[in-house]
């Protein structure tokens, strides 16, 4: 399933209640203030909508909002085995 | 014993299908305006229909903005509609970021049920979508006591916080032990009252299966009143010492002067006159009111023909004579039944109702039935009264009954 950049900042975005313009590529989740139950959430819609299962063990607070759009966006054009 | 603390009110706050806000509610009741109407519920492909009284989505947004929620994660109506009451109350009580906050508070919402909402979107993920995973948020987003930690955290409230629950008395039996813990000294400031957000597919259905739904309006005390109709909401309200009140200022709204509590222990739907009696009795001898004293009666009148029947001998039985010199309002009829929440809406209405020294009027009534033979106020009218009397009969036999005072 092609999914874009942008459809990944969205989801992030709604699913921690942040305002998209504010999650830039280089914040760090908990520059962001993105908590763990966030991320749950976050990663529970980007496997609604995308089908990608992430493992919540790949993210961190250190992580980036582009390292997290990487990681979905390359687990999305992986062939499901 | 040293003298009984009083508790006052400081600030109201509350959401229905009348409205978000204590003013244009209280306007509202008292122009006879109702807000129950056709209503239409759809989940999974079932679709439910009839009568409710339900809350005004854009309004309830309107009302939530600029509150600071992003920090309380997924909120389901239940805690929407508790926030939003929660909000005007302490700002009309002027208590926002108040020391007292930091431990002297306490916050005791009443819920009949949870967030239905939520389980009900996981259920039909479910059993419907054939999904194995739900929301991760399905389960701090639903519990019962989800309300009381969200306005907990909205306002920064650091004192005992809980949830109370018995059906339809929920937030009557919260304010009651709320004032009880204002009395004993070991909170200062309480908020307290209720939520319910029962207006979806799943929950609705399981009322309409009682077989004490109306199809057509709630039409308290009247002959041809066929049974309840759900509303869904929230009522919160500041109570607070009066010492502490008058100590810092505040404009006080009336007084929580009592409340009386009792089990009917015998049957799980059916209302029992002598638990309804019990409980006015009660809620009387601790405001130190004398059963002679005519007062404004806010009914539990759900307009089912058990509960009454049952309420108007209750009150027969321990008002006596005083009963005919009292006036009987009964608001279940403009707001719907709101479960856990409605125990402080009509507190709340009761309260401005003795303060404006005016009587909403009952609404839907077509005729008179000897068995529920009442001072009825059918249209609105001035009321003399100093007390409220403000009723809660909850299924499964739980009672709790509230004594107001108006300020002078």
């Amino acid at each position: 399933m092609a999914v874009s950049r942008e459809e990944v900042v969205a989801v992030l975005a709604e699913e921690s209640g942040l305002d998209p313009a504010k999650v830039r590529p280089e914040a760090t989740f908990e520059e962001l203030d993105i908590g763990s139950i966030d991320v749950a959430s976050t990663l529970f819609a980007i496997e609604d909508k995308f089908g990608v299962v992430v493992d919540p063990d790949q993210l961190d607070p250190a992580s980036t909002v582009s390292q997290f759009v990487d990681l979905v966006l390359r687990l999305a054009e992986t062939p499901a085995a | 014993m040293s003298e009984t603390r009083r508790v006052v009110v400081t600030g109201m706050g509350c959401v229905s299908g009348l409205g978000i806000g204590v003013e244009p509610t209280w306007r509202r009741a008292l122009a006879g305006e109702g807000a129950i109407r056709p209503t239409v519920r759809e989940a999974a492909g079932t679709l439910l229909d009839g009568p409710a009284a339900p809350v005004d989505a854009e309004a309830l947004d309107a009302a939530l903005t600029g509150l600071a929620l992003r920090p309380l994660g997924m909120l389901d109506p239940l805690s929407r509609f508790a926030l939003a009451a929660a909000a005007e109350a302490v700002a009309q009580a002027g208590l926002s970021d108040h020391p007292v906050f930091e431990a002297r508070t306490a916050v005791l919402v009443g819920c009949g049920s949870g967030g239905n909402a939520t389980v009900e979107a996981a259920y039909e993920r479910l059993f419907a979508k054939g999904s194995a995973r739900v929301h991760p948020q399905t389960i701090p987003a639903s519990m019962l006591s989800a309300p009381a930690s969200h306005l907990a955290m909205l306002l920064g409230v650091h004192g005992p916080t809980m949830a109370f629950s018995s059906a339809c008395a929920s937030s009557a039996h919260a304010l009651g032990e709320a004032m009880h813990m204002i009395r004993s000294g070991r909170v200062e400031v309480a908020l307290a009252g209720g939520a319910e957000a029962c207006l979806n597919t799943g929950s609705w259905v399981g009322w309409k299966a009682i077989g004490a739904m109306a199809d057509d309006t709630c039409r308290p005390f009247c002959a041809t009143r066929k049974g309840m109709v759900l509303g869904e909401g929230a009522a919160m309200l500041v109570l607070e010492s009066e010492e502490h009140a008058v100590a810092r200022g505040a404009a006080i709204l009336g007084e929580l002067a009592g409340y009386g509590a009792s089990s009917d222990a015998t049957d799980m739907t059916a209302p029992d006159v002598d638990g309804i009696s019990r409980a006015i009795r009660a809620a009387l001898a601790d405001a130190g009111v004398t059963p002679g004293t005519p007062a404004l009666v806010s009914a539990h009148g759900t307009g089912t023909r058990l509960n009454d029947r049952a309420e108007a001998a209750g009150l027969r039985d321990v008002l006596g004579l005083a009963l005919d010199g009292s006036t009987v309002i009964a608001t279940k009829s403009a707001h719907g039944h709101l479960i856990g929440a409605v125990a402080a809406l009509e507190f709340v209405l009761g309260l401005k109702a003795l303060a404006e020294g005016l009587a909403p009027p009952v609404l839907n009534y077509r005729e008179p039935e000897p068995e529920c033979a009442l001072p009825l106020a059918l249209e609105a009218m001035t009321l003399p009264h100093e007390f409220l009397l403000s009723n809660s009969f909850a299924f499964g036999g739980l009672n709790a009954v509230l004594v107001g005072r108006r300020r002078a």
